[in-house]
């Protein structure tokens, strides 16, 4: 199962106004579970006004940096994004899941593949890792990307980007299309939507020598990019997408009451049943399951996919009330003779009796 | 880029999503769902064909049958590491359910599950010797042919992914039956056994594709899980087994 490991912040560096590159050291005996795949991602988490806030961002190094690097931009109202802009700093830990994302095509060094690559914004972030690997990787690759941005200024990794384009001569092609300033070419001004698509491929790039295409950035520049290189003859298979971090609610929300209630009513005792045995202990009503605090409190409870979907951990409340926030394994009338599914369950009475025996 | 949209709207136009932060509860619910019945029915599917293994009748065979209980529990094995990043116990997951339990032959379940885990019904029916096992593997074969060209579209990337990868090996797994299934009919008293298991998996197999009226179907086609409804799918896997059959001397 995957888990958090501490990772120490090793650098902070501003890239833009409103976005900073970390990069970031796994602990000792960790590195093994920290090699990352180009266009992979971590997922943080950190708890902002006691609720934990999980967030996915894309690793911007290639595997051959020998360093990991994150890129976060700050987006508005966004409580972790704007907590690494303005407060995080060289020597704080994060807490991070291995990386994960499957936004990359395997190497073939002896391959001489053409990569279409488009970006929105900070979804700049894992094209400028895959190509920073494809490049060094396969030799006979090259690499075409697009970026899509506001002005100039916004830019991230504009120095980093030129520093390749002469490090690659001829096998990085980037074309920067920027939506309120105004270019020498009209094509490269405005936003990526179909007719910019159309005209790109028509006049910019052969879409027909394009083996894959890597697209990262906000939903309705995918869907239409998507659908262009559909109608020029890609298939499926060969357009690779990630959607970033805009499409993750952005504020940190506490439930409701949760800051208004004293600290004794915001407990609940549970009494659990299991195997004939019963114990009781106190338990948040928020923020754990009762299956979480079970396991935290050594019982062996049941359990399999912690997502509301197997049942295998239903048990009976026998006293109390408690809220299920996911059932997709229960039937009704189960529900009805009071089964909840431990692992989506939270107490909402100040003491919960439960039984898995039953 | 300021412009955006909501995940719903961007869904409904058929958009793609990349990871378990991306994912709505909702979405995220009917996800796992849909990733839990296919790894319980791989694995339920896996571990009944495995009982049948020392039936088959020659070395060939006895390799192709091995060959598919080891490809369906990899292909049960890639979906549960999906179902991992959305926080699923993988190692528990996979040896908690009796994967190889049945229920009687002539047990009268529908499509309606049964049991703590969530494989299709026709994983609950036990499999009576080689030539049911062969028969059984060519009508469902084909039925998780029409199910996986489905799923190849999904719209969670790295899942749709995963079902493109090994629709040729499922496929290859439903040919390997077929050819099974030449050499059973070759005789008049296999292709009669053959007939009797074709009629008991025929009904069974097609309950497997879910009601009809199946209120589901709509929330999955707006998350851009579902393209065809259940009604399209069995009805395509009726014709596909009605061109298909008659080769064998079969009906």
């Amino acid at each position: 199962m995957a888990r958090f490991y501490p990772l120490d912040v090793a650098d902070v560096r501003r890239e833009t106004r409103d976005a900073v590159v970390l990069t970031l050291k796994p602990r000792d005996g960790d590195a093994e579970v920290f090699a990352f795949t180009q266009g992979q991602y971590l997922t943080f988490r950190r708890a902002f006004d006691g609720v934990e806030l999980r967030r996915s961002y894309s690793i911007c190094a290639g595997r051959d940096e020998g360093a990991l690097r994150v890129g976060i931009k700050r987006v508005e109202g966004g409580a972790f994004s704007t907590w690494a802009n303005q407060e995080l700093k060289p020597g704080d830990v994060l807490e991070a899941m291995p990386p994960m994302g499957a936004f990359h095509t395997p190497i073939e060094p002896e391959a001489a593949k053409h990569y279409l690559g488009f970006a929105g914004g900070s979804g700049i972030t894992p094209l400028l890792s895959i190509l920073k690997t494809v490049l060094a990787r396969e030799p006979r690759s090259r690499f075409t990307l697009v970026y899509a941005n506001r002005q100039i200024a916004s830019i991230m990794f504009r120095e980093e980007l030129d520093d390749l384009k002469n490090t690659y001569l001829g096998r990085l092609a980037i074309v920067h299309v920027l939506e309120s300033e105004t270019q020498d070419i009209d094509l490269f001004t405005g936003r990526i939507d179909a007719a910019k698509c159309a005209a790109l491929f028509r006049l910019w790039v052969d879409v027909a020598s394009v083996d894959t295409a890597f697209i990262c950035g906000p939903e309705p520049m995918m869907l239409s990019i998507a659908a262009s290189l559909r109608e020029h003859g890609l298939s499926e298979a060969q357009i690779k997408f990630e959607l970033f971090a805009s499409g993750q609610p952005g504020r940190a929300t506490a439930r409701a009451a949760s800051s208004s209630v004293s600290a004794s009513d915001a407990q609940c005792a549970v009494t659990v049943t299991l195997d004939g045995a019963t114990r009781t202990f106190r338990m948040p009503k928020q923020g754990e399951s009762l299956l979480d605090a079970a396991l935290a409190n050594s019982m062996d409870a049941p359990y399999a996919c912690k997502a509301g979907v197997c049942s295998t951990c239903r048990a009976k409340v026998l006293e109390g009330e408690a809220e299920m926030i996911t059932n997709h394994a229960l039937e009704d009338y189960e529900v009805r003779q009071g089964y909840v599914l431990t692992c989506q369950c939270y107490p909402t009475t100040d003491t919960l009796v439960v039984s898995y025996d039953q | 880029m300021s412009e955006t949209m909501t995940i719903d709207d961007y869904l409904a136009q058929g958009g793609v999503l990349t990871n378990p932060s991306n994912a709505p509860p909702r979405y995220r619910g009917e996800l796992l769902r849909l990733m839990a019945t296919f790894v319980d029915s791989e694995l339920a599917g896996s571990a009944g064909f495995a009982e049948v293994i020392n039936d088959a009748p020659s070395l060939k065979a006895r390799i192709a049958a091995s060959r598919i209980v080891l490809e369906k529990t990899d292909h049960a094995e890639r979906v549960l590491d999906l179902m991992g990043t959305f926080g699923a116990d993988t190692a528990r997951y996979a040896v908690h359910h009796p994967w190889a339990a049945r229920l009687a032959r002539d047990a009268e379940i529908g499509a309606a599950r049964h049991g703590a885990d969530r494989r299709l019904s026709v994983f609950h029916y036990p499999l009576q010797g080689w030539i049911d096992a062969v028969v059984m593997n060519v009508l469902m074969g084909r039925a998780v042919g029409i199910q996986l060209q489905e799923f190849s579209r999904l719209s969670y990337a790295p899942l749709a992914e995963v079902f493109r990868e090994i629709a040729p090996r499922e496929a290859r797994h439903a040919e390997l039956g077929e050819e099974g299934l030449a050499r059973i009919v070759a005789t008049e008293g296999g292709r009669e056994a053959a007939q009797r298991s074709v009629d008991f998996w025929r009904p069974r197999v097609a309950a497997s594709f879910g009601r009809e009226d199946s209120p589901r179907f709509d929330t999955l086609r707006r998350f851009g899980l579902r393209r065809r409804t259940n009604h399209e799918q069995v009805t395509a896997w009726m014709a596909e087994m009605a061109a298909r059959l008659p080769a064998f001397g079969l009906a």
